[in-house]
């Protein structure tokens, strides 16, 4: 667990964290959002130790983070850079298997893990575990990156910007995969983006963060559903706001049995999004859709009025 | 927020707490230099070797009181510094080194018996060290006060004209003045030749320069050829190269006649300037290559695109992006020039370098610094100004 | 394909030995049987009455040629790539902007004019030419030192930190490696230029290769200034491409394939 109790930090005069509380619970997915400067990076810093702190208190696992010995704080903390930051002299196994080295393992601990994980981020040993950084392309090189910094088995793991300098396709790829990795292992996650689809898509809990305070923190469909102020509204994307709400709803928990009248034409997996149905809807010139489980057996049935009925209570409940 | 942004960057630590530790360092070197070293030694003539002495017997009580308080000053004002601090630091350091002649003065009537007006006096291995320590904190309060290299050239001047009128009024006993004044002529005609000779191969060798970078632009093939002759050329020794032209040149002279009147002979200037054109063409060349090939492709296109011709890109664009590069190879062949043409002195192409080997030969210590000393000036002053300059030149004025 | 790369690489490793081992056998060869040569430099000098320098034997020479510019790169190397590690670290880096100018400035002094001045400090003989070498050579060493180590990314740095490497963990697995080919070029720099240079130690009384040099230009015979140049140049060759070999599988490592 992560926990950041009135935590400042000041280069100079100039102050770039202020005064910022903010708690991840154990195996939580925890987004900063916010646009360049905003002092999410020193944020993130703040946690494992690269920058100190100036004031308030940073606890993990119920320990201040003073009482760690820096260096072995960071072994035991995973940590993810925009540009990789990968050894451009060692191989992709050697880059991997840097903090287990670092830890003493024995070579063949090393080796294994070092399989195991690229087995996981998709990268097959025989073909990439003797290349150099520089053969890499970009989303490759990230894969290493995320397998370096979970090499250890961290239980927290440090994210800034990793996916911020790859193309659309891959990062989406990238992001879909970091969501199936961490559906598996359950780590303490800090991710830091400037991409609010991103951290809606990811996260858990969402803080948004502006000119080094925090704005508004809560679960993506509470900040969505209710913006703090214009700030958050257009981090969120202004009009675009109702769609990505309905991106973060399943189809199955807004079905209704279905009805007695004939099923409609257009079928709907049931762990598709609203935003999909809608957008299926709009296709199909239709205001109704069978929703089928995975073997294509209907379940249930989704109805426009229903999907806007469903927003109207969603946001009441909101306001609560 | 990029990476870079939040790191704290050590080397813009500006916060008046932190404590200078390089002028306070200096200045413990220049105290300790000051009291252990030599001051100046003195001879009864210019054949005896010359007894030292340290800083009292050479200055006497108040002398180096004062020299230990202004020292130290420096120190005491650099554990705090700040902005006004600084200034007063440029300030004492100039007040040293314009006092250096003065402490001269000093130990020659505390020292010299005016009963023997051959007797002469060294300057002692203190002076050197606290000269080379006061250029040294020069440079550290000049990237502290964010100054260009115009205005400690300027106070080095003015320094350097107070060392002079010093050492022409007041400075009869001491050795380098002794040696100067026996060979003032020889001594100007000396400076004059090295200046020309070192004008007139850097001047060549940069029209050369140009003319052959832009040859080799336009023909791939030259480039590889002629970067690999230009590189062969600067392994030879520089003293290998003068000696190896004396030959060919001389046959020259006494075979075309014409070669030969019009000044061409084996020994002396001739061979000297083809050597030195020789060295001076590898950083010219490629200094002018690279200048020329550095400009981003973009701008290029953008002046193509914008209906630019061929010979307005190279003049309006190419060359004025390139300038500052390029004025960077002729510094560096300059500098490099200049120490080359001392030794030319072997091989009689006069300079200042006559003064270096002829020191050497009568084991002439004096003689030897009138030499080296203002090819060390000639150096340092040309450095700083084609520095200056090509600063000055940079789009955008200063960085 | 990675079949074709494991057996390109070795060979043309080997073919990289084919130039310092040419030039060696020729060094070795003008040093030990210069005599042989005789006939060609009698044709340069017709009239002189002996055409081989032979004061002292080549190999001599080559040998105290050879030691005054190891010890000035021996110290020079150690000095400089320490000072350059130093004022990168965070407790030197008060010293950095110093130093870095340092190393600009310290070329533009003449290595004649340096020599010149350390005679009345040291006195006649090696020592002077050592100093004045160290001196001139310390520059080029210093500043690739400085440049290699600044140039190392940030960010790869920054992982390194983050990674839990303490920081002499990251300077030496991370940063001199990567700065390792920069530091060397220096180096080579520093040693290719002193090898021509400490010929001036000849004119101070410091025998080495510079002796027939002077000897030549003193006497008037073109053919001993021949041999000395020669070896001196088959030296500085010799040690060039020694230093490509080494830098070769470093700078390959390193760059896109």
């Amino acid at each position: 667990m992560i926990e950041l109790s009135h935590v400042s930090k000041r280069f100079g005069e100039e102050t770039a964290v202020d005064d910022i509380s903010l708690r991840v619970p154990k195996g939580k997915f925890c987004a900063l959002v916010g646009t360049s400067g905003c002092g999410k990076s020193t944020t993130l810093r703040m946690i494992n130790r690269l920058i100190e702190h100036s004031e308030g208190d940073i606890i993990l696992d119920g320990q201040a983070i003073e009482v760690y010995d820096p260096v072995k704080l960071r072994r035991r903390i995973g940590y993810v850079i925009q540009h990789t930051g990968l050894f451009p002299h060692w191989n992709v196994a050697r880059n991997i298997g840097l903090v287990p080295r670092l830890l003493k393992w024995s070579a063949a601990d090393v080796q294994g893990r070092v399989e195991e994980l690229m087995d996981l981020l998709g990268l097959p040993v025989g073909e990439f575990a003797h290349k150099y950084p520089h053969q890499l392309s970009g989303g490759q090189a990230q894969r290493v990156g995320v397998a370096r910094a979970l090499a250890a088995d961290p239980d927290i793991l440090l994210m800034d910007e990793p996916f911020g300098a790859l193309d659309p396709i891959t990062r989406e790829k990238l992001q879909d995969e970091l969501a199936k990795i961490q559906a598996r292992l359950h780590k303490t996650v800090v991710f830091v983006t400037h991409d609010m689809d991103e951290a809606l898509k990811l996260a858990d809990h969402l803080v948004v963060m502006r000119e080094g305070r925090i704005v508004q923190q809560g679960s993506p469909l509470a900040l969505l559903q209710q913006p703090a102020d214009s700030f958050v509204e257009s981090l969120l994307g202004g009009l675009e706001r109702g769609l990505k709400q309905a991106a973060l709803t399943r189809v199955k928990d807004h079905m209704t049995s279905m009805g007695p009248t004939l099923p409609a034409q257009s079928r709907i997996p049931a762990d598709f999004s609203l935003r999909q149905a809608l957008s299926m809807m709009l296709r199909d010139h239709s205001d109704r859709l069978t929703v089928v489980d995975q073997h294509d057996v209907p379940i249930g049935e989704l109805s426009l009025r229903r999907i806007i009925k469903e927003a109207q209570l969603d946001k009441g409940s909101a306001r609560e | 927020m990029s990476l870079l942004d939040a790191l704290p960057t050590p080397r813009l630590r500006w916060d008046g707490r932190h404590p200078n530790t390089v002028l306070v360092s200096l200045s413990l070197i220049m105290l300790a230099a000051f009291w252990g070293l030599d001051v100046v030694s003195m001879a009864p003539n210019r054949i005896v070797q010359g007894t030292s002495y340290g800083a009292l017997e050479a200055l006497g009580w108040p002398g180096a009181l004062l020299a230990t308080l202004l020292l130290s000053f420096i120190g005491i004002l650099a554990w705090q510094p700040s902005h006004r601090h600084y200034r007063a630091l440029l300030a004492a350091v100039m007040t040293l080194m314009a006092l250096m002649p003065v402490g001269l003065i000093a130990s020659s009537y505390l020292l010299i018996d005016p009963e023997l007006p051959q007797a002469r006096l060294g300057l002692g291995a203190t002076y050197w060290v606290v000269l080379f320590v006061l250029l040294l904190c020069l440079i550290e309060i000049r990237l502290r006060l964010k100054l260009t290299r115009l205005w400690p050239t300027l106070l080095l001047c003015g320094v350097a004209l107070v060392w002079w009128l010093c050492a022409t009024l007041w400075l009869d006993s001491l050795a380098l003045v002794q040696e100067f004044k026996a060979r003032d002529r020889q001594f100007l005609r000396a400076i004059g030749q090295h200046v020309t000779l070192v004008g007139a191969a850097v001047s060549i060798s940069v029209v050369v320069g140009l003319v052959l970078a832009m040859l080799m632009r336009r023909y791939a093939r030259l480039q590889k050829g002629a970067f690999a002759v230009l590189n062969f050329l600067q392994t030879i020794p520089s003293l290998a190269l003068f000696g190896l032209l004396l030959a060919p040149l001389a046959w020259l002279a006494a075979n075309v006649p014409l070669l030969g009147r019009l000044g061409v002979s084996g020994i002396g200037t001739m061979p000297a300037l083809i050597a030195l054109i020789a060295y001076s063409l590898l950083p010219m060349v490629r200094n002018t290559y690279i200048a020329l090939e550095e400009v981003s492709p973009d701008t290029l296109e953008a002046a193509k695109g914008m209906g630019m011709r061929a010979g307005q890109r190279f003049w309006q664009v190419r060359l004025p992006l390139a300038l500052p590069v390029l004025l960077e190879g002729v510094r560096i062949t300059t500098v490099q020039a200049i120490g080359l043409t001392a030794v030319a002195a072997l091989i009689g192409a006069g300079g200042l370098g006559t003064f270096i080997f002829q020191g050497l030969g009568q084991a002439a210590m004096d003689m030897v610094l009138l030499g080296a000393l203002p090819i060390l000036m000639l150096a340092l002053v040309v450095d700083a100004g084609l520095g200056a300059l090509a600063e000055a030149l940079r789009p955008g004025g200063t960085r | 394909m990675s079949n074709s790369l494991s057996i390109a690489q070795p060979r043309k490793r080997a073919l990289l030995w084919l130039w310092p081992l040419m030039w060696g056998t020729l060094l070795l060869l003008s040093v030990v049987a210069m005599s042989a040569a005789e006939p060609l430099f009698r044709w340069i000098e017709p009239d002189a009455r002996q055409v081989i320098y032979d004061r002292a034997d080549f190999y001599v020479l080559l040998g105290r040629h050879l030691l005054v510019v190891g010890i000035a790169a021996l110290v020079t190397v150690v000095v400089g790539v320490s000072a350059g590690i130093v004022v990168t670290r965070e407790r030197g880096s008060d010293f950095l902007p110093l130093v870095g100018q340092l190393a600009s400035l310290g070329q533009t002094f003449p290595p004649v004019a340096v020599l010149a001045l350390a005679v009345p400090v040291l006195g006649f003989g090696t020592l002077p030419i050592i100093v004045a070498l160290m001196l001139y050579g310390m520059l080029p060493i210093v500043r690739n030192t400085l440049a290699g180590l600044q140039e190392v990314d940030i960010d790869i740095k920054t992982a390194a930190h983050a990674m839990g490497m303490t920081p002499t963990q990251t300077l030496r697995y991370v940063e001199l490696p990567l700065a390792a080919p920069v530091i060397l070029a220096g180096i080579r720099t520093s040693v290719t230029i002193n090898i021509a240079t400490a010929a001036l130690g000849a004119t101070v009384g410091a025998s080495n290769l510079g002796d027939p040099i002077i000897s030549g230009i003193v006497n008037g015979n073109m053919a001993y200034v021949v041999q000395g140049a020669l070896t001196i140049a088959l030296l500085a060759l010799t040690v060039d491409s020694l230093f490509e070999v080494l830098q070769q599988p470093l700078r390959s490592r390193l760059s896109a394939a």
